[in-house]
């Protein structure tokens, strides 16, 4: 890599584009990206302002949020038949706000059922509270394999699920989302909410591990 | 033999088919990634293009670009050919704009792969 150095802007620019430190050229792709947001926001289809705050907004969005929603799932049994009712607004009843039209369905784990998600088509998964999904979510392998044989899945992230255990696995789309309500660890009865939210993972709500508990470790 | 299935399946149909191992990876997206995204939410918001038509768009790129192009290369250029599909941008303007953008890293050593 090129060493970096600073890039003098003496071209004027009413609007942002790429980095203002760059040490390469920018791709192909990434060119395409910055003239067609360009192009729309000169035709005042949108703001720059717009693309700047999603932005913003993208980055705030992280699994700590479907964590803080699994927590008090776990602690408040009125919230939790709430959230199961409609996902969506009980994740906005902490304060979660849904940046597009998606609806949430929040699949409870029991001792009889184990979930797990996918998107088959492509990648949708509920953003609002777990921010953008890993690679591997999108590619094919998980999402070809995930809906014939998610026991054998559930085995590559090292998951057991004993055969009288019920999997289901639902398939996400455009405006439906789902999210994995993992069954609380034993042993975990002392822990206040922020403590239980610490042990909530992403991999955890999306089904592919469960939420354990080493009291030993903690 | 087979060719019954390209008819049943369009290239984003995957679930069910065979596949390898799930190996985990995950990046940070590059910046302009980012951007893309962030895009994305932004024309589905004005309903410019909607995250159903995204879809479609990436699925219609055909099986090789989708096998080929990686995951934000497939959503610029569904956008760009919906865009042209509806009536919004022409492929002429884009061209003379990505040369416009391109022309601003002019001092800028190629180090870009080809």
């Amino acid at each position: 890599m090129s060493e970096q150095h600073d890039h003098d802007h003496d071209h004027d620019h009413d609007h942002d584009h790429a980095p203002i430190t760059v040490d390469e050229k920018p791709g192909y792709f990434d060119l395409m990206e910055t003239a067609v947001r360009e192009l729309l926001i000169e035709r005042k289809l949108f703001g720059a302002d717009e693309i700047r705050r999603q932005i913003e907004v993208l980055d705030s969005r992280t699994p700590a949020l479907g964590a803080k929603v699994v927590a008090r799932a776990w602690t408040d049994a009125d919230f939790k038949s709430r959230l199961l009712e409609n996902g969506r607004t009980g994740c906005e009843e902490l304060g979660i706000t849904f940046y597009d039209d998606t609806q949430l369905i929040v699949l409870e784990n029991t001792p009889a059922v184990h979930n797990l998600i996918v998107c088959t088509l492509c990648s949708c998964y509920p953003r609002p509270v777990l921010g953008l999904p890993p690679d591997w979510y999108k590619l094919k392998p998980y999402r070809a394999r995930a809906v014939y044989e998610p026991r054998a899945v559930l085995e590559e992230f090292g998951t057991s699920i004993p055969d009288d255990v019920e999997i289901r696995v639902s398939d996400s789309t455009a405006i439906i989302r789902y999210l994995v309500l993992p069954m609380r660890p034993v042993g975990t009865e002392h822990l206040n909410e922020a403590q239980l939210a610490d042990l909530v993972t992403r991999d955890a709500m999306i089904g592919v591990i469960q939420v354990g508990y080493d009291r030993e470790a903690a | 033999m087979g060719t019954e299935n390209l008819v049943r399946k369009l290239p984003n149909d995957i679930g069910g088919d065979e596949a390898g191992k799930i190996e985990r990876v995950e990046h940070e997206l590059l910046p302009w990634e980012k951007r893309c995204h962030a895009l994305a939410d932004v024309l589905d918001f004005h309903k410019i293009i909607n995250t159903e038509e995204k879809r479609r768009g990436v699925e219609s790129l055909g099986a090789e670009m989708i096998g080929k192009l990686s995951y934000y290369e497939r959503w610029i250029v569904a956008f760009a050919n919906i865009l042209f599909q509806k009536g919004i941008l022409t492929p002429g303007e884009l061209a003379v704009k990505m040369s416009e953008v391109e022309g601003r890293f002019s001092d800028v050593p190629d180090t870009r792969q080809s």
